[in-house]
């Protein structure tokens, strides 16, 4: 007994120690930043790994793009024309078949070793040939080396969009020595991706110091880049926080970047302390009626959708959504080529709503609007989204009920088409039109609203026509005519395009919201040059 | 039944409790009675903070947060004691018949209770919730599947010290059927004490609820439930009424039952108190 | 769960039969786990692949196969008891990692945070609960009830939710979310205990910081344990001062602190012991709210995660692992029993 008397003492004395260091650490770690330039960026992790081949996660992207790159990248926001990356130029052919990128002279792997077209080949080949999660993007394409710094990519069909796909970060350019001696093919038999888990094989302005996809990804400058970008800082840490924990560590400088906040969020925030840059992303949220009679006979009643159509007050939509957010007028957004100017929205019409269901005679249960509850993006909760279009609808006489669940589990009914009503979002795998041929009859969300080409002729002929237009003026005029014709008898309506807030510190500059990858962490500098 | 309650109710914290709870229990009978407002309409200004005509503010959607929080009452309390019946019926019979029918039984119901116990609460009700749907009612499902085994040791704890006393014995060499030796005998002693633990139980029960609804496992918009209140509060970390009041609604209702529970406890004897108290720590 | 006396039955035996019915307890958590994540009715390949691959055939065969959900369920549960046996937990579809590894990163995690409440919540809880029964009836029995009447009440959500916002974000006193602070490199792993390791390396600076990030999260989990505790230790030790040889032991002249230390309180720790194992145990599966406010790494989050992307093989492994934790602390206590108890002994 006294033995445990004193283990007891002793452990009262240890505890006692420890809460005397405890209070003392966080009088010192109140001071702020640590020693070197290090850039905090606070983010909502979506990321699973970073090997380029295998990532299609939004975190992803962005850790992919600081580490590596492609032929051809984005500048800036400005996702209209593909920029040069790895390839000083590129040349579609007329027929939009083939795309031939000659290489930039002198550029070196984070080991010094040259950037060659086998490198390029390599990992083009393997993202095919893994069957991981983007190699849709090269669907069709095959490529093969012309010579030492000419690369040349063959479409199957038309493919006026691949300039448009390749500055994907999940097509970077790895270094295929490197990536090959570590298990790395490029077939689904590859095993590189827990190596390029712990080292990165790339030429980007960073490499990876240490990765752990549940917490955090620290980045630390790649000294042999000789690129165009400027990295400015040694470090670059990039944690999984909370958008309300954000908010507090950007404000107390924990952090330089946040990343995740709401228009809410970002409204209290000291412009004198803080900048935020505020804009429309590139996510288009929608709502669509399910056209299968056997899943709703109430929903796939055309007058019942246009009672719907007419009902939303989609500027109350637009408060809820904070600062910053738009409506978009189809589904292609705003900054990509074929978007509908403002004034083709959808706009609120109570008589029309009113008028369209009498003549609906829709009756039996109020149709399930299903969406995914534990979802936000950016900062926006679907479930607030869905509540206020609940009561948007029942101002207008159209009941509905809510039928919330995990995301994990409703997309299974959303991809299997079983959804009556539902309330989902897109965001672009690349910023070209041709992407949002998903909404075609037919097309990958058609098929989720059990909507046959057959059902409506005309939207499938529009959709046709501008999926086989090469011309870059023709394409956006046949896009804008899909959409139109989308809108007056489609299933599906654009609601809100959220906003992105990128929150930095005073002393951060050139943190600029990229649709693709949020952020170029290369292209993000210090004031001052800290 | 040793039980007097009134005495109970006399101490200090007794009374407080029984004061707060019944406030809660008017509230909830009451309902629109007392609501300034609908607690589902979205007419005010978003985010409002707390002033005279919104005294706890508005929320995200532009509702009234004090007629949510009055509104709240009528969700949570009556599935806590919902879900707290349901327990004790369910995990009182298998406690029972563990108890009395001795070995096997005993030792398969004990090793049940074991296997619920090992297992994570949270994943338990979100693969709950997941197949069936998030819902008050699958909450409350959740919740069952993990806290019956609380009342089965209980009650078997008790049954076994009450099997062998002598009047049982007695009225079991009188030729007493089992079954009549259970009626009888054994289930009239079992039966108060474990409606006292049931009735320590709601504070509890209240809590759990309210966790699960907090990570979405429960209520379903736009239904005002306290626990889904304070989550929407972590999206809106500067209107901090959005989370305070909600929480302090859950905190009182779970005190005044605490508070209750512990003055009837407190009018136990000592023994099966004691019994009641391991039950406590699930 | 006593420990069985039976005449001439050794410690090795009574263990030997505990590890028994503990494995047939662990296969049918696993057994349990795999038929509910199963039952679900979301599919893994739907939570995990992008929507574009997930309408490629291809690309959905390759990960069904990759992850061995192309085989019928019976096979998949025996491929995973296998592997079990082999110590192969799986890879998690989440993290791309083996499940073992997100374990052994997630648990010291976790483990910090709940031995820090614990040892707190034993060293306040007990104390109180002593005290309040000595003066049982007077103030501070009362005072103490009601402190731990409100630490039994408290959400522990919304607790943490609001010492963040205050001690954190108004008044500064606390540092940020997560573990360390982000300028802070982690301590070269030993025990994966940021405070112990960076000790053991003799880096004050990281053990500071990673003290201070534990301290809200700690306090916060302390608060209701050290209720249960109290209350817990006082009708325990209540109970005890009743006993006729602790009112013979009195009778005697022995002094009243002799009296409580060397009679009372052991007799009382049997179980008070059970309860703090199981308060702990309850801490280390039950941290997952206050660790989502606290964006802490721990085992609670990564149940979270795993759970609402129906990654099985992490389901899985958080199955096991509480499981055994339970049942390990169960044996733990039943042992103390013995040691502390010479009425119960097993021999």
């Amino acid at each position: 007994m006294f033995g445990a008397r004193r283990s007891v003492a002793l452990i009262a004395a240890v505890a006692a120690v420890v809460l005397a260091v405890a209070a003392c650490g966080s009088g010192g770690s109140g001071g702020g930043s640590g020693s070197g330039p290090t850039l905090v960026i606070d983010s909502t992790f979506d990321l699973k790994t970073v090997d380029p081949g295998r990532e299609y996660e939004l975190t992803g992207q962005m850790l992919t793009h600081g580490m590596y790159e492609t032929l051809l990248t984005f500048t800036g926001d400005d996702l209209a024309t593909p920029a040069p990356g790895l390839a000083s130029s590129y040349e579609l052919s007329p027929d939009a078949k083939t795309l031939t990128l000659t290489l930039a002279p002198g550029r070196v792997f984070s080991d010094g070793s040259p950037v060659t077209a086998d490198d390029v080949v390599f990992s083009l080949q393997r993202v095919i040939g893994m069957k991981g999660n983007p190699s849709f993007l090269l669907d069709g394409v095959t490529v093969a080396k012309k010579d030492e710094t000419t690369v040349v990519l063959t479409s199957a069909g038309p493919n006026a969009a691949l300039p448009f796909i390749l500055p994907n970060p999940a097509l970077s350019v790895v270094n295929s020595k490197v990536v090959t001696a570590n298990g790395g093919t490029t077939d689904d038999q590859d095993g590189a991706e827990k190596f390029l888990n712990t080292t990165s094989a790339g030429s980007g302005p960073y490499t990876l110091e240490s990765l752990d996809v549940a917490s955090q990804a620290v980045l630390r400058r790649n000294p042999a880049y000789n690129g165009p970008a400027k990295p400015a800082y040694e470090n670059i840490v990039i944690r999984n926080v909370q958008a309300a924990t954000q908010v507090l560590n950007v404000q107390k400088g924990d952090s330089q970047v946040a990343l995740d906040l709401s228009g809410d969020q970002v409204e209290g925030l000291d412009e004198g302390e803080l900048t935020v840059t505020s804009g429309a992303s590139a996510y288009t949220i929608f709502l669509f009626l399910n056209q299968g009679a056997d899943v709703s006979a109430t929903t796939s009643n055309p007058q019942y959708v246009s009672a719907v159509r007419k009902a939303i007050d989609y500027a109350g939509l637009l408060q809820v959504a904070g600062a910053g957010s738009v409506q978009p007028a189809g589904m292609i957004p705003t900054m990509i080529a074929g978007s509908l100017p403002a004034e083709d929205a959808p706009q609120q019409d109570l008589a029309g709503a009113t008028a369209a269901l009498a003549a609906s005679g829709v009756g039996g249960p109020p149709p399930k609007l299903a969406y995914p509850s534990d979802f936000t993006l950016l900062g926006l909760s679907f479930q607030t989204l869905a509540e206020r279009l609940q009561a948007q609808l029942a101002a207008a006489g159209i009941t509905v009920e809510l039928a919330p669940a995990p995301v994990a589990t409703e997309l299974d009914n959303y991809r299997g088409g079983k959804e009556q009503i539902g309330l989902w979002y897109w965001g672009p795998d690349f910023p070209d039109p041709s992407n949002y041929l998903a909404f075609a009859p037919d097309g990958l969300i058609g098929k989720r609203a059990n909507w046959p080409a057959s059902a409506a002729p005309d939207i499938d002929a529009a959709a046709k026509a501008a999926a086989a237009a090469v011309d870059p003026a023709e394409r956006a005029r046949l896009y804008q005519e899909f959409q139109r014709s989308l809108n007056a008898g489609g299933p599906f309506i654009p609601l809100v395009q959220p906003a992105t807030n990128v929150v930095t510190a005073k002393s951060v500059t050139g943190a600029a919201y990229n649709p693709i990858w949020t952020l170029d962490l290369g292209a993000v500098g210090a004031a001052g040059g800290a | 039944m040793r039980i007097r309650i009134p005495q109970a109710w006399r101490t200090p914290l007794g009374v407080t409790g029984a004061a707060v709870a019944l406030v809660w229990v008017l509230i909830a009978v009451l309902g629109p009675a007392l609501w300034p407002y609908d607690p589902l309409v979205q007419d005010f200004p978003r985010l409002e903070a707390p002033g005279v005509a919104h005294w706890f503010g508005t929320d995200e959607l532009g509702r009234d947060v004090f007629t949510r929080v009055l509104a709240g009452a009528r969700v949570t309390m009556p599935l806590a004691i919902l879900l707290v019946g349901l327990s004790v019926v369910i995990g009182g019979v298998l406690g029972l018949a563990a108890g009395f029918f001795g070995r096997w039984v005993g030792e398969t119901v004990m090793r049940l209770t074991d296997l619920v116990m090992a297992f994570p609460t949270v994943i338990l009700a979100m693969v709950v919730a997941a197949s069936l749907g998030a819902s008050l009612l699958n909450a409350v499902l959740a919740a069952l599947v993990v806290s019956w085994p609380a009342y089965a040791r209980v009650t078997r704890g008790l049954v076994v010290g009450i099997r062998e006393a002598d009047y049982v014995l007695a009225d079991r060499l009188l030729g007493f059927s089992p079954l009549r030796s259970l009626g009888t005998d054994i289930v009239p002693m079992v039966i108060g004490p474990v409606l006292i633990l049931a009735s320590l139980d709601i504070g509890t029960a209240t809590l759990l609820l309210a966790g699960l609804s907090f990570l979405g496992l429960g209520a379903k918009p736009p239904t005002a439930e306290w626990g889904s209140m304070v989550a929407t509060a972590i999206q809106n970390f500067d209107s901090w009424w959005l989370g305070v009041f909600p929480g302090l609604a859950i905190l009182t209702v779970v005190m005044a039952f605490n508070f209750l529970g512990d003055a009837l406890r407190d009018a136990l004897d000592p023994r099966t108190a004691g019994e009641l108290g391991k039950a406590e720590t699930r | 769960m006593r420990p069985v006396v039976r005449r001439g039955s050794p410690l090795a035996r009574y263990l030997l039969r505990r590890l028994g019915v503990s494995a047939l307890l662990i296969i049918g958590v696993t057994l349990v786990t795999f038929l509910l994540t199963n039952l679900v009715p979301g599919d893994p390949v739907a939570a995990n692949l992008g929507q574009r691959a997930a309408e490629n055939p291809a690309t959905v065969a390759a990960y069904r196969a990759h992850y061995g959900l192309d085989r019928p369920l019976p096979v998949q549960y025996a491929t995973y008891l296998g592997n079990l046996v082999r110590g192969d937990l799986g890879e998690s579809q989440q993290t791309h990692r083996p499940v073992l590894t997100d374990l052994q990163s997630a648990v010291p995690a976790t483990l910090e945070i709940a031995i820090g409440a614990i040892v707190l919540s034993v060293l306040i809880g007990v104390g109180f609960g002593v005290v309040a029964a000595v003066r049982r009836g007077q103030l501070a029995d009362s005072a103490l009830r009601v402190v731990s009447l409100v630490g039994i009440s408290v959400p522990t959500f919304w607790l943490a939710l609001v010492a963040f916002y205050v001690f954190s974000f108004q008044l500064d006193l606390a540092p940020g979310s997560g573990r360390l602070a982000p300028a802070t490199t982690a301590p070269p792993h030993v025990t994966g205990l940021y405070t112990l390791d960076s000790l053991l390396a003799g880096e004050w600076e990281t053990f500071g910081d990673a003290l201070a990030h534990l301290m809200l999260p700690t306090l916060v989990l302390t608060l209701y344990t050290v209720g249960l505790l109290t209350r817990f230790t006082r009708s325990a030790v209540l109970e005890v001062l009743e006993q006729d040889y602790v009112r013979s032991a009195r009778a005697k002249g022995l002094p009243g602190r002799t009296v409580l230390f060397r009679y009372v309180l052991r007799a009382a720790m049997v179980p008070i012991l059970t309860v703090v194992g199981l308060a702990f145990g309850a801490l280390l599966s039950g941290t997952v709210l206050v660790e989502e406010i606290f964006a802490w790494p721990g085992l609670g989050s990564y149940a979270y995660q795993a759970a609402s992307h129906l990654d099985l093989p992490a389901v899985m492994g958080v199955g096991l692992l509480v499981g055994i934790i339970y049942l390990v602390i169960n044996l733990v206590v039943d042992l103390l029993y013995g040691a502390i108890d010479p009425r119960v002994r097993v021999r």
